[in-house]
């Protein structure tokens, strides 16, 4: 089975493609989306075709080839093969049809249909198109008829809190609620300006407090990056590019004396060792 | 009006000279039958004493494509081969049988039926190609050598011949 197939571009020069076979099961109809890429500014050049015909060579049999037309009735493309009595069984067509450059969005679903008795064989069908990447010249800044986006800021009406007579009456407290104040003893006065200082201390120490907290944060951030960066420097391919031959590692180091003499040594320590074992086992008994 | 000046001018001054020139006039006509070979053929040897292009047997025929832009101006003649080009010594008679059949069209309206309007002249087979566009056609050739003898060892070639004949 063909699957379809294409090529895509990035570049503003445009470029052409083919698709692979449209046809890919024994239905005789395919959907475009399955065929076609979906760059904006595609647009197909060529439909080519081949199948073989089955009939008997004194019927006739008339095969149509075509795709629908998406953006409104009837077909975009219809071709018409018209298999006469006379025409033999198992002759082949091989069509190529110019279509003049139709838009990709034109091109509906396509199908073969057979009338008459006969069938059609190995049908294979490819598109093949152009693709404009400047057709939307909004694509690319460098596309012919590129606009600069305008940035629209929206207006808002600003609401003025301090405007309007009903407002300022809330804003601007009358002579009223000052009239206990006045009324305060001077103990009282003293006390209340030593809350207020006592609040406006604490006030500050959280505030310190916060500052102190994200010079933390960001000094913490900070040297997370500058690790991250080192470890990003530094190069491990050496290491993991190393590799060890197969195969069997014999020992390469030979012992070339015959006689191993016992070390003198070692022999005086170890009796040593097994008289004082002897002294401490002997201990216990006395 | 320029033609007539320049010759009275002529007879005044030289009256007793003469003069020729022979103008060339050139023009190139581009035929409008063109013939391709899509694929040479290839003998199978299913025994020692036949050379047969059926793929069943080894071999695969010829195809030749004629390219018409003008309709029903044209035959195409096409004759299977009937001797080798190029061959071995041959020990006997070798007996040809060769055929012709449209293979593919490029337009089934106008061409589908060109196989069986087709007319056998001796071993060459005339189409009249009544329709613009592409034609293929098959050539099968089965060679087998007298008396059964065996193909001496060596390359064995033949030529079919197509050609396109104005009507």
């Amino acid at each position: 089975m063909l699957l379809p197939g294409y090529s895509y571009s990035e570049s503003l020069v445009p470029y052409y493609g083919t698709t692979g076979n449209a046809i890919t099961d024994q239905s005789l109809r395919w959907s475009m989306d399955n065929v076609l890429p979906n760059p904006p500014g595609l647009e197909i050049d060529t439909v080519i075709y081949n199948y073989t015909i089955r009939k008997e060579t004194e019927d006739q049999v008339d095969v149509y080839v075509g795709n629908e037309n998406a953006s409104g009735t009837g077909y975009i493309f219809r071709e018409h093969d018209q298999w006469r009595p006379g025409s033999l069984d198992g002759t082949e067509i091989n069509k190529v049809v110019g279509v003049g450059r139709i838009h990709r969005d034109l091109w509906g679903d396509g199908s073969i249909d057979v009338v008459g008795n006969g069938s059609v064989e190995n049908p294979n069908l490819i598109y093949t198109y152009r693709v404009d990447p400047c057709y939307d010249p909004q694509y690319n800044p460098n596309c012919p008829g590129y606009k600069p986006p305008e940035i629209k800021v929206p207006e808002y009406d600003i609401y003025d809190a301090t405007s309007g007579d009903a407002n300022q009456a809330q804003y601007n407290p009358d002579d009223e609620l000052y009239d206990d104040e006045e009324g305060m003893s001077d103990d009282d006065k003293e006390k209340q300006e030593e809350e207020e200082e006592k609040d406006s201390k604490e006030r500050l120490e959280k505030a310190l407090a916060a500052a102190d907290n994200s010079a933390l944060f960001a000094q913490a951030l900070s040297q997370s990056q500058v690790l991250d960066t080192m470890n990003q420097v530094t190069n491990m391919n050496s290491y993991y590019a190393q590799s060890i031959d197969g195969g069997t590692y014999r020992e390469s180091i030979q012992l070339t004396d015959s006689q191993l003499p016992d070390n003198r040594r070692g022999l005086r320590n170890n009796l040593a060792q097994q008289r004082l074992h002897q002294q401490m086992v002997d201990e216990q008994y006395k | 009006m320029f033609k007539k000046s320049a010759l009275l001018v002529g007879m005044m001054f030289v009256p007793f000279a003469t003069s020729a020139a022979e103008v060339p006039i050139t023009g190139t006509v581009e035929s409008r039958c063109i013939i391709q070979t899509d694929s040479a053929g290839t003998f199978g040897n299913p025994n020692a004493y036949t050379l047969t292009t059926k793929p069943a047997d080894g071999g695969e025929p010829a195809i030749v494509r004629y390219d018409i832009t003008l309709a029903d101006s044209y035959y195409a003649e096409i004759t299977p081969p009937t001797a080798f080009s190029s061959a071995p010594a041959l020990p006997d008679v070798v007996t040809w049988v060769g055929s012709v059949e449209v293979s593919t069209v490029s337009d089934a309206t106008g061409m589908g039926t060109y196989e069986t309007d087709k007319v056998e002249l001796g071993d060459t087979d005339r189409y009249d190609m009544t329709a613009t566009g592409s034609t293929w056609f098959k050539i099968s050739s089965t060679a087998t050598m007298g008396g059964e003898k065996a193909f001496a060892g060596g390359t064995y070639t033949a030529v079919a011949e197509a050609v396109c004949i104005a009507k």
